[in-house]
């Protein structure tokens, strides 16, 4: 048991917040808000340091490390409100390709030479009991139906995987996973306050998906624990890159507190912002311990990941909705402008709590899983 | 990071489980004369003390010759997890286990080391420690009990408070003002005093829960006499040894508090389907997100409790342990009134949950809202919650003093 990085994934964080702090400064998060682009040189830097080949194993074209060093990665960039494909890609398809043995993407994945996404919400609910798309074979292949919201870099990526399901089913039963090229799909994106999280709603209204692209096959009994394997991950990627945004937040404030001087003496020798950082730093430990928890589970393969996960997802949000507003707030007017960063990191952990599933939902998911209810 | 611990540690723990199935005391001897006070060690206590000193099972970190078996901290995590998990204390006397006899053992004389601490690792003594006064709580520098060095012996003046376990240990590791015109944290020095000494008046203050087993005491010295070789350590260096005397469990004790809160959950989350049978498909949901938050806490304060203590091995601050020390006793406080609440006016019902003996900081006893008084003695004592957020803010966060 042991809860602390290795040397080797301590000298990996230390890497990426170096490369991170050069590559993905304020400035970059600032044109990607004020519309000056600069993402793609970002993701161009990240395909030749490796990162999307982090997670993939070696066989695969990757560079075979595990799934606590993705995590170091999406924390970093979490850190740094990075605009970039990483989120999508490295955590959403590439598990979702991985429980399907697809290795061939992978291998593009890991060369940096596709990014994409996974289509799961509908109505802006992640759970698989919620999906409404249909999945019908014709012929060698299949015809999907249906509308999926939120998708994350739903304008953007080069390939989607799409979960849909048999007419007729309902529940874990009749699930399957469809591979579709994002430029045969109808993908509107949707303005949000977070452009470093780009959203679209992509309407599948007879999108035809060929029986080669099938990841995961609906009706085959492995369908289901598989989508909820991926969905894990890409959960606890959610929270763990939330936390470090939140963490961000927190650091900025507590310096802030330190620097500011109102009647003759730092803000954060009063003791009504002392008592609200100590809190916001519990609420950051709290966050971070569940989500390196799951992290190891995912890691570790161990049978608690689907409880771990949401819980770090639920802790995330409970450490946002705290530590967003009380950074704002003991900010003060400055950090109320737009001319001051702490706006990009406050939209990001709320997009990051949003989007996966809120707290209510994941606690509503661990009620279910504790069996507390139906 | 990892989930699993070594097989070594696991060889270790297969060794105590071993021995503690054949030398355990029942449940049904440690409840047929259960301790009621921290100070008090009944029969069996006594000789499951001496028998764990014995073993080399007491105190696994230390050296065979004080009950240990150089064990090293991640053993000791596991040790404590294992005997929270079988609910058998090593001490009743908690504060002497844990506080005094370290203390002595760092700082003292040889002959206090055999007359006051060896006794305790063997439990044949019980200590209190007399620290808080009428006038000296969170702000404890501010003590003013007096001692005065007369010749070879000190003369004690004064009143402690809040003192657990006075009214039956055999002594009291003292903290007293030696010189008044220091700074406050300089004048203050430790004096060993017996009990039974001449001049000391020990008066019970009975608690809102289990009135009739009082642990906390008003403690009166009048003109009390005490050898001057009863001194630990040197004069006017008291303060420092008060924030040194924990030092070597610290970092692993908060494994047993962990275990209470998953036990509490597990009684929760079982009473749950009949306490809210009788509510509206909406209240029970509201009900049972309680419960589900609480469960993320509780399992938060394991893997937070497991992060310091990676930091501790790795030769981390002590200060993060505020951290766990307010996190544990808020959601301690918090399943309690959540129990009440979800149990509804039922929980306003006394006796329906049997209680043994005094109600340990650790150990959970009684209905939810008898619990949920009692859990107000984490929160207040050994540093108020309040308290810890200052010590957060201050030495973790390095925020100014104000």
């Amino acid at each position: 048991m042991d809860f602390e990085f290795t040397d080797d994934q301590l000298e990996l964080r230390d890497n990426a917040r170096r490369v991170l702090a050069s590559a993905c400064p304020p400035s970059l998060v600032r044109s990607v808000y004020e519309g000056g682009g600069g993402a793609d040189d970002l993701w161009a830097t990240l395909i030749g340091l490796d990162w999307p080949a982090i997670g993939v194993s070696e066989e695969h074209g990757g560079l075979g490390l595990g799934f606590l060093e993705a995590a170091i990665v999406v924390e970093e960039l979490g850190r740094v409100v990075a605009p970039s494909p990483f989120l999508a890609t490295v955590t959403q398809l590439a598990p979702m390709l991985r429980e399907a043995g697809s290795p061939g993407l992978l291998a593009g994945i890991a060369a940096g030479d596709c990014t994409g996404t996974l289509a799961l919400a509908e109505g802006g609910a992640w759970r698989t009991d919620a999906v409404h798309t249909t999945a019908r074979r014709t012929g060698a292949g299949w015809v999907l139906h249906g509308e999926k919201s939120h998708v994350l870099d739903g304008a953007s990526a080069d390939e989607v995987a799409v979960v849909a399901r048999l007419e007729g089913t309902a529940g874990d039963d009749g699930l399957g996973v469809f591979l579709a090229a994002g430029d045969t799909l109808s993908a509107q994106p949707r303005p949000v306050i977070d452009p470093t999280m780009p959203v679209a709603t992509v309407t599948l209204e007879g999108a035809e998906v060929g029986g080669d692209r099938v990841l995961v096959e609906p009706g085959e009994p492995g369908a289901a624990p598989a989508i909820a394997r991926a969905l894990q991950e890409a959960t606890t990627a959610m929270a763990l890159s939330t936390t470090a945004t939140c963490r961000a937040i927190f650091e900025a404030t507590l310096q802030y507190a330190k620097d500011r001087e109102q009647f003759g003496r730092p803000i954060g020798s009063f003791q009504a912002l002392k008592h609200r950082l100590a809190d916001m730093y519990l609420a950051v430990e709290r966050a971070s311990s569940l989500a390196y928890f799951a992290a190891l589970t995912i890691a570790e393969d161990d049978d608690r990941r689907g409880v771990a996960a949401s819980m770090a997802k639920a802790a995330a949000g409970d450490c946002q909705r705290l530590v967003a507003g009380d950074g704002l707030q003991l900010h003060g007017g400055i950090g109320f402008t737009w001319e001051h960063d702490l706006h990009f990191l406050l939209k990001r952990a709320k997009s990051g709590d949003l989007l996966f599933g809120t707290a209510a939902a994941h606690r509503a998911q661990l009620a279910r899983m504790l069996g507390l209810a139906a | 990071m990892r989930l699993r611990f070594d097989e070594s540690v696991e060889a270790f723990r297969a060794e105590l489980l071993d021995w503690l199935a054949a030398h355990r005391p029942s449940a049904e001897e440690m409840a047929a004369d259960p301790s009621i006070s921290t100070g008090h060690a009944p029969d069996w206590a006594r000789r499951w003390t001496r028998q764990m000193f014995d073993a080399g099972w007491l105190v696994p970190g230390w050296p065979p010759e004080l009950g240990g078996r150089n064990a090293g901290p991640i053993e000791t995590l596991v040790y404590i997890e294992e005997l929270a998990r079988a609910k058998v204390p090593r001490t009743t006397n908690v504060q002497g286990l844990g506080i005094v006899a370290p203390s002595i053992l760092d700082y003292g004389s040889e002959a206090q080391i055999r007359d006051y601490a060896m006794p305790i690792l063997r439990g044949e003594k019980t200590a209190c420690l007399g620290m808080s006064e009428p006038g000296a709580g969170s702000d404890l520098a501010a003590l003013s009990t007096r001692a005065v060095l007369d010749g070879d012996r000190f003369v004690i003046n004064g009143q402690k408070v809040w003192t657990s376990g006075a009214n039956y240990a055999d002594f009291c590791f003292l903290f007293c003002r030696t010189d008044p015109d220091a700074p406050k944290h300089k004048g203050i020095s430790i004096v060993l005093v017996d009990m039974d000494t001449p001049g000391i008046t020990v008066r019970p203050l009975p608690e809102i829960i289990r009135p009739e087993h009082p642990d906390l005491n008003e403690v009166f010295f009048a003109d009390v006499v005490v050898p001057a070789e009863n001194l630990v350590g040197e004069m006017n260096n008291g303060w420092a040894m008060a924030n040194g005397s924990l030092a070597h469990e610290r970092g692993m004790v908060w494994v047993s508090g962990v275990m209470s809160l998953e036990e509490s959950m597990d009684r929760l989350r079982g009473e749950l389907p009949a306490i809210t049978a009788g509510l509206t498909p909406a209240e029970r949901a509201v009900a049972i997100d309680r419960v589900v938050e609480l469960t993320i806490d509780t399992t938060a304060a394991r893997c937070l409790g497991y992060r310091g203590f990676a930091k501790l091995a790795k030769g981390g601050s002590a200060p993060e342990q505020a951290l766990m020390k307010l996190f544990a006793s808020e959601v301690r406080q918090r399943i309690a009134l959540v129990g009440a609440e979800v149990q509804g006016a039922a929980a306003i019902e006394v006796g329906a949950v049997d209680m043994d003996g005094h109600l340990s900081v650790d150990e959970p006893q009684g209905t939810w809202l008898e619990q949920y008084f009692h859990s107000f003695a984490n929160t207040i004592s050994a540093g108020a919650s309040e308290i810890q957020r200052n010590i957060i803010a201050e030495r973790v966060l390095g925020l100014p003093r104000s």
